[in-house]
């Protein structure tokens, strides 16, 4: 065949079906928002879940979502920064270093269902920590160290060389060189990092099913006392989350409009990932505005 | 150790890997001079000034003594950090830290764990005289060290590392990065500097040994090949292998 | 002992320093390692246990078409094929349709176009699996009901549901990889007259192979561990499919609904540990793959 025809009919073949497949996949997030969107309304985003009745709310979904989100970064954070510092600064060149990124690199390959059922033998039964925020959010960051750590690794590296040297020929030690000028100045390629772990753990139902609970217990907003089991910020209490609470209505929910629930609670849950990118994407932008300097 | 002798090296040599890149120096550094390392780029000339204050840690072995009043502080006993207080290191580029010229000058000193606010201020405007940029940000100090140009951070960094009040100052390449004016410049700082530190300095550019240095070392391929008064060695070389580099034949 | 030996040997604030930060950054990477060691011995050994406690022979498990746990009867095969038929098929089709859409969106579409695109598949790939598993119950299974008969759930519906989980991040890592080819290539190709067509499958596809292949096993290997989006449409029979429509069960179904159905440390218990040693191995295998894909690019 003629060149030119050849060309004109792959261009066309590739366009029509680029144009198909994006069609799909954005009229069925589309269809998710329209259905989603009506449903979603103040009393729904405030009001408790119902358990047989309709006009239930996503209110402890929500709140508990964020909440575990918090929970796992303030633990994977110092971990995956402490190992990002010891990768870039300290790892001898060895063959323990790569056991050890192979180690970590094995750890993102696990499905999320196996850190789950890992989470529930080990953190629900043998350390007895029932089903509990704090069970979830142990699990949630074996998912998110790999992805942190690298973040970090990546971020910190990012930072010249020579601000590393002048300090070391400051005097410094290493490990104040780090904590002084190679983190401050990778922050915000870290935070990044964090905000995008944070987006994908948001949404994560398999590894928590079994570990933070699929109920919400009658929490109260006003008990600030985080060790007060009704207290919202108690650790050890159960908590569904809004990803568990979709996946719970149209497994084995009981409310008579659990498909409106779920159409409410998913365009929420797309909303909120939405954000947390945006976020990143506005951190992002103030670490090319910071290097540029 | 004699007296007017700031630095010894005794058979010192650096290897990365198997291969050495400098090969048994030996050599004495004359108190309050300028001493310049010459030779063409793979000579070890860096790698050795490098080694003179730890830089080389982890990265390279380094064998051999290098005597700091009659310390050898080339021993893992040695409390590195101490050592590279005492002898300073000017670098290629100029490495201002993102924050205020005077939080910059006073960044090693804050080491030291000093906190006496007069102290400080006194200590940075006698940095920054002695690295004689004092009068061009004296009403800027808290401007960010970034807003300054290429010279000017090269000066500031020069009184970063003057503010921990070094010996010895080792500088490598510090005007490669810069125009001819900001080089004249550092140049003439470093006259100023010699009457109170001895300094050690890297250049790849001929011209500044001559112009600036009182010793001259000419290295090749790792060796030292010779080590003299600058005038000697520009006038006078001893060695067929410095007369061919001084005459451009290689390089 | 002189001063100068006492003052250039003696400790300082920054050895104290050294001391602290090589501490909390070895606990660190140590914990870690630690994990990661742990979570492998408990699985080999629980996953183990079906075989060694209760003497089922490893090839009766690996072979057998009948998962009755609570008879003693532990026949992996059907789920073994369900999870490699759902993640095969759905591999198999997003891999040139992600590609299509990669080249339409770095060769042939102007690149004021990526400002877009790219928020968009990121948005894309950010969407959590029940979400996708919600779109196939309310979507995808009426569809498939109309048009094929039966209940909707099966196979098909699980294959599509994982298509559309997966293409988001294939077309975002093979774009990378399209961005990657030198711009040279494109300029010394269009240079000698060939045609944008010629260009990209003389220049950039073989180029780009490699990464384009990771991008497929990567989403392989995404579909192949994902639990919940499959268990909400594929009907969860532990059976041997027969069709597409026919209702089947991954090994990542069954362990989702079994964990809540049977007491730790039976046999029934054991058996799902087992399937879930078979995932992890399978995971495994899927990133040598990557690794060895990888290798070979740069190579």
């Amino acid at each position: 065949m003629d060149p030119q025809k050849s060309n004109r009919l792959a261009t066309g073949v590739i366009l029509c079906f680029a144009a198909i497949v994006s069609l799909i996949v954005l009229s069925l997030v589309l269809y998710l928002l329209a259905t989603g969107l009506p449903h979603v309304s103040w009393h729904f985003l405030t009001s408790a879940a119902s358990s047989f009745t309709a006009g239930g709310g996503i209110r402890d979904q929500l709140f508990n979502s964020f909440y575990l989100v918090i929970l796992t970064l303030l633990v994977s954070v110092p971990l995956s920064l402490g190992a990002a510092i010891y990768l870039s600064e300290y790892a001898p060149k060895n063959r323990l270093t790569s056991i050890l990124r192979l180690a970590i690199e094995v750890l993102s390959s696990l499905p999320s269902v196996v850190v789950g059922l890992f989470g529930y033998l080990v953190f629900v039964l043998q350390w007895k920590m029932d089903f509990s925020l704090l069970a979830g959010a142990l699990a949630l960051t074996i998912i998110n160290l790999p992805l942190l750590t690298r973040s970090c690794e990546t971020a910190l590296s990012q930072v010249p060389f020579l601000q590393r040297q002048a300090g070391l020929g400051l005097g410094m030690a290493k490990w104040r060189v780090t904590t002084r000028i190679m983190v401050p100045a990778a922050l915000p390629g870290i935070m990044t990092g964090a905000i995008l772990s944070a987006g994908r753990i948001f949404g994560e139902a398999a590894a928590l099913i079994y570990t933070a609970g699929q109920s919400s217990i009658n929490v109260s907003y006003s008990n600030w006392n985080p060790f007060s089991p009704t207290s919202f910020l108690n650790p050890m209490r159960p908590a569904e989350t809004l990803a568990v609470h979709i996946w719970k209505l149209n497994t084995e929910g009981l409310v008579p409009d659990a498909t409106a629930v779920s159409a409410g609670a998913a365009a929420v849950l797309i909303i909120a990932i939405l954000a947390f990118n945006l976020l990143a994407r506005f951190v992002g932008g103030l670490v090319a505005k910071h290097f540029r300097q | 150790m004699e007296d007017n002798i700031a630095l010894e090296l005794k058979d010192v040599s650096v290897a990365y890997g198997a291969e050495p890149t400098v090969r048994n120096v030996s050599m004495k550094f004359k108190k309050n001079q300028i001493s310049a390392l010459i030779g063409a780029s793979g000579s070890g000339k860096s790698t050795l000034l490098r080694s003179i204050n730890r830089m080389n840690d982890g990265l390279a072995t380094v064998t051999g003594q290098i005597l700091f009043h009659d310390v050898d502080i080339n021993r893992p006993k040695v409390n590195v950090y101490k050592v590279r207080q005492e002898i300073g290191m000017v670098f290629q580029q100029p490495t201002p830290f993102p924050m205020s010229i005077y939080e910059n000058v006073i960044y090693g000193l804050r080491l030291t764990g000093e906190k006496d606010r007069r102290v400080l201020d006194q200590r940075v405007e006698e940095s920054l005289k002695h690295a004689a940029l004092w009068d061009e940000v004296k009403d800027r100090l808290k401007a960010s060290a970034l807003s300054l140009s290429g010279g000017q951070q090269q000066r500031l960094c020069i009184a970063r590392t003057l503010a921990t009040k070094p010996e010895i100052i080792l500088m490598d390449e510090p005007t490669s990065a810069l125009d001819p004016i900001s080089t004249t410049q550092i140049e003439a700082t470093m006259m100023e500097l010699k009457k109170d530190y001895t300094i050690i300095i890297v250049t790849h550019n001929m011209q500044q040994a001559s112009r600036a240095s009182d010793w001259t070392a000419f290295m090749h391929q790792g060796n030292l090949i010779e080590f003299n008064q600058t005038t000697e060695i520009f006038m006078n070389p001893h060695e067929q292998a410095t007369n061919d580099y001084l005459n451009g034949k290689f390089g | 002992m002189s001063d100068w030996e006492k003052r250039l040997t003696g400790p300082s604030k920054e050895t104290n320093q050294e001391r602290v930060g090589r501490v909390l950054t070895t606990l660190s990477i140590t914990v870690i390692g630690l994990l990661v060691a742990t979570i492998l011995i408990f699985l080999a050994s629980k996953g183990l246990s079906l075989f060694i406690k209760y003497g089922v022979n490893i090839w009766d498990f690996v072979s057998g078409t009948d998962w009755s746990p609570k008879k003693g009867s532990y026949g992996a095969l059907p789920m073994i094929v369900t999870s490699f038929g759902v993640t095969m098929l759905a591999g198999i089709v997003a891999l040139p349709l992600a590609l299509m859409v990669a080249l339409a969106v770095t060769e042939i579409l102007p690149p004021a176009f990526r400002k877009v695109t790219q928020p968009v598949i990121e948005l894309l790939v950010g969407i959590p699996s029940v979400v996708y598993g919600f779109v196939g119950l309310t979507v995808i299974i009426p569809i498939l009901r109309q048009w094929f008969g039966g209940t909707g759930f099966g196979m098909l519906a699980a294959t599509v549901v994982l298509f559309l989980m997966i293409v988001p991040t294939m077309v975002s890592m093979t774009i990378d990889t399209l961005l990657a080819v030198p711009e040279s290539y494109r300029m010394a190709s269009k240079g000698l007259g060939a045609t944008r067509w010629q260009t990209i499958y003389r220049t950039i596809l073989p180029s780009a192979a490699g990464g384009v292949l990771t991008a497929m096993i990567f989403g392989m290997a995404r579909a192949f561990g994902e639990a919940l989006a499959v268990q909400m449409v594929i009907g969860n029979a532990s059976i041997m499919p027969t069709s597409l429509m026919s209702s089947a069960a991954t090994l990542t179904s069954v362990l989702t609904t079994g964990i809540g159905n049977t007491v730790m440390g039976t046999a029934a218990n054991d058996a799902l540990w087992s399937l879930a040693l078979v995932l992890l191995v399978m995971s495994l295998i899927f990133n040598l793959a990557m690794r060895l894909v990888n290798r070979n690019k740069e190579g």
